[in-house]
Formats: C-alpha cells, structure tokens, sequence
C-alpha cells in the first residue's frame, strides 16, 4: 500500500508498452492486442530504415556538399547534378520531419491505449479506429491529402527558391557546372549595385500603386456592378449578365493578347485614331519608352478581365444574404438606401474579405497583364533588364527565363515575399471576417 | 396625391440611368469580342489587312486551314489535350477545396489558425517563383511533358484557394448542424446530406474556378510541354504570330465559345444562393 502511496505521479512513460513503442513504431500497440494498426506502423519504420539505408543518408549529404565531381560531358564523365541533389536533398528532409511526426504521434497512440488498458476499458479494434475518422477526426481526413499536395508542389518549391538564393546558381554557373552555397552574396549584390537598387526601388513603386488601384477598380467595379444588375427596374437580368459573362468566359490570355493586337502600332484602334486626326503620327501606345499610356492600358484590361468575376461572386452573395433582415428592416422604416448601407455592405464585405485580400495578392503578382501587353523585347531606359509598366514579377521572369540570373532572382523574391507576407498578414488578423467568424451564424 | 406625382418621374430618370449604364458596359464588354470574332472570318490572315476595326472581305479560310494544316498548327491534339487537363483537374480540386473549406470552416481544431495563416503566407509568394523550382521537381518526378503532371499541380494549386469557400460555408447558420447533430447524423452524413445540397451554388461556382483555370492558363504548360505534341491550346496559338492574327482569332473562339455557354446555362446556380430560409427561427 505504501509503495502506491510513495509514487503517486506515474510517468505516462512508464508502462512497459508505451516504452516498447517508443523503441519502435507499433511495438506497443502489437502488445495492446491491435495487430493490424501494429503491423501497420512497424511496416511503415522498417521502409523509413531502408529509405534512409539506401537513399536518405546519401541525398543528406548531397544537399550539403552540392555535388563533389564536375561532369565534362566531352570526356564522357558523368558528374554530379547540383540541381537535382538540392531538390532530393529537400525531399529526403521532409521525408524525416513526416517521419517525426508519425513517431510522435505513434507514441501518443500508445499512451492513449494503455491508459484505457489501465481503466479497465476494451481497445479499440481496428475498424473502430477507422470509423472515428468518419466522425470526431473527420478533419483528419479531408486535410492529409491536400496538405500532402502544399508540401509537394507549394511548400518545396519555396524553401528550394529560397535556398537557391544562398547559391551561385545562375548566369555561368548551371549544370553540368557545380553549383556551391554562397551565404548572402545575391543579396550584397542586390543592395549595393546601384542599378539593382535603383530599378528595384521604381518598379516597387509603381507595383504598389499597381495592386492598390487595380483592386480597388476591381473589387468596387465587380460590387458595383452586382448592385446594378440586381437593380429592381432593370428588366431580362439573364440577358444583361451574358456580357459580363463573355469576359469571364475568355480566357486571359486571349483577351490579352487580343488587347495587344488592338492597341498596338499595327492595330485598329491607332489606326482610326490617325485617320480621324486625333492624334499625331507618331503616337503609340504600347512602346518601350511609353509610361502611362501603356499602364492606364494595363488597368483597362485589368478591370475588363477581373471585373465580372468579383460581379458573380458579389450576386451569389448577395442571393444568399438573410430574407428576415430585409424584411425587419422595412418593418422599421428603413429606406433602400440605408438597408444598402447598414445591411448589404456590411454583409457582401464581410462574405468577401477573402476575396479582397486574394484580388490584392493576384492583382500584385499579375504577371499576365503586363506579358501580354509589354512591347516586343526592348528593355526601358533608366531600368535594369524591365520595362516600366513591368510589376516585380515581370521583372524577376525576365532576370530568371530571359537572363539565367536564378540566384539573383531568388534572392528578390525572398526580400519581396517578406514585404508582403507581414503585410497581409496584417491585413487579414484585422478583417472582420478572421475576428469575428461566427457573427452571421 | 402630390407625392406620388413627384416620385414618378425620379424613378423613371432612375431606370433610364440604370439602362444607360448597362448599356454601356455591355458595350464596352462586348465589342472586343464582336471585334475577335469578326477577324476570325477575315479572307486574308494578317492584321495590318484590317479596314478601320473590321475586314475587307469575309471568308471561312481561316477555319479550313486551323483544322487541315495539321504540320502547322494540330489544333485538334491542343484541343484533347487542353479538355482532357481541364476536366480532370476539375474534377479533383472541387472535390479537395470543397473538403478543405468545409472542414476549416466546420471543425475547430488544434492548427487552425496556422494552417490559415500559412495558407495566406504560401499563396503570397510570387508563383513565378516557385515555377523555376517546380520546374525542376517536375523534372526529377519525369513530370515533364506530362499532361498528369500539370493534373496534379492545377488540383493542389486550386486547393489553396479554399478561403473563398470558407467564407461561405461560414454565413450557413450552425443551427442548422445543432439540430442534425441532436438528430443523431454522423458528421459525414451531415456533410454529404445537409452542407452539400445547400451549398450547390458554390460548388457550381468552384468548380467552373477549377475547370476555367487549367483550361485557359498559359503559364504553366509554356513551361512545363516542350514537346509540340502535349501542347495545351493556350501555348499552341502563342506560338502564332500577328502575320497569323486571324488563325489566332479562329483558334480562340473554340477555347472560348464552350465556356460562355457553360457559364450561361450555370449562371442561375452561380447566383442563386441555397441557405436563405432553409433555418426558420
């Protein structure tokens, strides 16, 4: 009795199957008498040893080195692809971390059962375990495939920019050469090269002007527009939605490139301007050296694009906003207006909060609008390797595709990714819809 | 009496203003298409042949030769190509995004918040960017040239635009899962029987997002097929040049004819919303 007494704070840890699983994954749970799920996570370390056995060990230090051995492709050696061991290299470190994870949780597993044990309940078999997916750990569900797709094709591709950055990848140096890691050389370059900084500075500039006008233009243009098309009088609604719905419908790059054609030297729209003596011979519109023509341009097409689509969403939300509300407010004497004011505004931005924050995001990574639109490949003066309509984005695929510069390119997108990430992280902790989600339930 | 005399005409001025502005977006909206359209039937290719806006001489030349001249432009291979990546790729992320959004909206669990947050992080980032480094992963996964490769890279990329569908699951009132809850349904069941039917507009909505994206994207397939063959339209009709305008116009029209007409014959679930009235407190 007194032994019980002298320790009554028992490790978690200290049964005997809780241990065995921390020696290793689905020991403890063979012992807990749940074969399949034990079988399962012991398979899953046996293939984890073997992977790292064969492959992980050697791709860790491939990530470190970069490769030792150069290949001559004319002497015929093989060398070793800087490029490729990077990216196996980030693999095989995710693959650990995933690994980490399923330890620890496979501990926590083992815990969880023991302790049931203990309490005298009955284990849960394995069908039971699966069964609990359909309903308490239902997110569990949903969420691993996605979030297996994020690390894969959204989160890897990062974290290899951003080590790309730390490189001399780029300009001479692409494989078969070696690449090797360079600490914050592309960085020293990027602020202490006056036309970096300089370029970097004015194309900065305009990209935030950019991003704030054009969304503003489309999300109160797309608003507005909703508004209009829900207006009382206005008969074949269907009808008048058809045009909206033909910008919606065609694709950017068509639109876009149609735009070019329209606007360009060669085009109609010059063309008749000239004929009618509007404007003189030499006038263009799309040209290296032309500034706010070609960017007024470029939020025309912006708002012919994006427009309609904020329209759509805008009237779904507006169809699904609460009957009762509209229906208390007369009751109380409220006029259009101020039902408008105090109802539907407050509702379609609250429903809509996202959709500002994505719009500004796309809209300050709009890449295709000014692809499309840029005059042929002449470089403005004054800039390093852009144009001045160019957003950072055009400018970083003109460093990276056009120039090889991936290093430096990196290094940009790593110093303009934490601008905007604290930016709308902002933001977003600020709107109403992350403050208040259950406010319209 | 006087009143009612005085509001006619204000209400009149407020159609006519109403029609006067619909009337010219619809203008504004419509003539470039007009304009596309009719290029498309110019008897001779390039667009300095243009009289004014519109061509000389109309002809269904260019057609005959977007489908016969098969060495120059395979348009029916872009085509399957384009409608095969598109259909599939919708097919997977409405199911995913839907998943994803319902789940974040629905259930509060331990890495919620950071799982938003770092979705808003994950989606700042320049996707130029990520391009050069996905081009080399696809390149280590024998992606390359690969229609299912760029698959899984529209249904994983449309995923982490849940936020919109999020935000409407989040205006269905939870009174309406109280009251199954207490009937008894599993959270499955409540999914697939109470969220899904009141949702149809937004799944509508999402899934057009996810068939209109890959369909109509360019950057990505620039990138990722090289091989003339496994060519998507949108590449295909960049690789013509302005002496081609009218090609061009011609090859568009097939892009964008079938989804205007999607999205008109949708456009009544695009807008129509399922929740209002469905709870009566």
């Amino acid at each position: 009795m007194e032994t019980v007494q002298q320790a009554p704070k028992k490790s978690v840890f200290s049964d005997w199957r809780v241990k065995l699983s921390c020696a290793f994954m689905g020991l403890g749970q063979l012992f807990c008498r749940q074969f399949t799920k034990g079988a399962l996570l012991m398979l899953l370390e046996i293939g984890f040893i073997l992977f790292l056995v064969f492959a992980g060990v050697e791709n860790i230090i491939g990530l470190l080195t970069l490769g030792t051995t150069e290949g001559v492709p004319i002497m015929g050696i093989e060398g070793d692809n800087s490029v490729s061991m990077l990216a196996w290299g980030i693999t095989t470190v995710f693959l650990i971390l995933f690994f980490a994870l399923a330890y620890y949780a496979n501990i926590k597993d083992a815990i969880y059962t023991s302790g049931e044990i203990g309490k005298g309940n009955r284990v849960k078999t394995f069908f039971e375990s699966c069964q609990a997916l359909l309903n308490k750990k239902f997110y569990f569900l949903t969420l691993t495939l996605p979030l297996l797709f994020v690390c894969v094709f959204n989160i890897m591709p990062i974290i290899f920019t951003a080590l790309i950055a730390f490189t001399n990848y780029g300009g001479e140096i692409v494989p078969p050469k070696l690449i090797s890691w360079t600490g914050f050389q592309s960085f020293r370059v990027i602020f202490t090269m006056s036309e970096y900084i300089g370029t970097m500075g004015k194309i900065l500039g305009w990209n935030i002007l950019w991003a704030i006008g054009s969304t503003f233009l489309v999300y109160f243009g797309g608003l507005g527009l909703a508004l209009l098309y829900n207006a009382k009088c206005l008969k074949w609604k269907r009808f008048w939605r058809i045009f909206p719905m033909f910008a919606y419908a065609i694709p950017s790059f068509i639109t876009l490139t149609g735009f070019y054609f329209l606007f360009c030297d060669s085009g109609p729209i010059l063309g008749v301007l000239k004929d009618w003596g509007w404007v003189s011979e030499n006038f263009t519109i799309i040209s290296f050296d032309s500034v706010w023509s070609l960017r007024l341009l470029g939020f025309f097409c912006c708002a012919w694009i994006g427009v309609p689509s904020v329209m759509f969403l805008a009237t779904g939300i507006l169809s699904n906003a609460n009957k009762d509300m509209y229906e208390a407010a007369k009751l109380d004497g409220a006029n259009a207006f101020k039902q408008f004011w105090y109802l539907t505004l407050p509702f379609v931005l609250f429903a809509t909060t996202p959709v500002v924050i994505s719009t500004f995001i796309n809209q300050f990574n709009n890449f295709s609008i000014f692809y499309f639109l840029r005059p042929e490949t002449v470089y403005a003066p004054g800039y390093f390797n852009a144009n001045s309509s160019d957003l950072l984005i055009n400018w970083m695929y003109n460093l990276t595709v056009e120039n090889r510069l991936y290093s430096l390119g990196s290094a940009l997108s790593l110093i303009l990714f934490a601008f905007m990430a604290i930016f709308s992280l902002i933001a977003y902790v600020m709107s109403p819809a992350y403050k208040k989600e259950d406010t319209y339930r | 009496m006087t009143k009612k005399m005085h509001i006619r005409p204000e209400k009149a001025a407020k159609t006519a203003l109403v029609y006067l502005l619909v009337l010219f977006v619809s203008f504004i909206f419509a003539f470039p298409c007009i304009w596309l359209v009719l290029s498309a039937f110019n008897a001779e290719g390039d667009l300095l042949t243009l009289d004014g806006f519109f061509p000389q001489e109309y002809s269904f030349d260019t057609f005959r030769r977007l489908f016969t001249e098969v060495n120059k432009y395979d348009y029916r291979r872009w085509f399957t190509n384009t409608l095969f990546v598109a259909a599939v790729s919708c097919v997977i992320s409405t199911f995913l995004v839907i998943a994803v959004a319902y789940t974040i909206s629905r259930y509060r669990f331990k890495s919620r918040k950071a799982m938003m947050k770092a979705t808003l992080i994950l989606g700042i980032f320049p996707n130029f960017m990520n391009m050069t480094a996905l081009f080399v992963i696809m390149t280590q996964l024998q992606l390359i040239n690969n229609l299912w490769g760029l698959i899984l890279l529209y249904s994983s990329g449309s995923t982490m635009g849940f936020l919109v569908q999020k935000g409407f699951f989040d205006t269905i009132p939870g009174s309406i899962y109280d009251a199954a809850t207490l009937d008894g349904a599993s959270d499955f069941r409540i999914f697939l029987s109470i969220t899904l039917p009141l949702s149809k507009p937004m799944i509508v909505y999402t899934a057009l997002t996810a068939f209109v994206w890959p369909w109509a994207d360019f950057m990505l397939p620039s990138m990722l097929l090289v091989d003339k063959s496994s060519w998507t339209v949108a590449v295909g009709l960049n690789s013509l040049d302005d002496s081609e305008f009218s090609v061009f116009a011609a090859g568009s029209m097939f892009v964008a004819i079938p989804i205007i007409v999607l999205y008109i014959a949708l456009s009544k679930y695009l807008i129509q919303g399922g929740s209002a009235g469905a709870v009566k407190d």
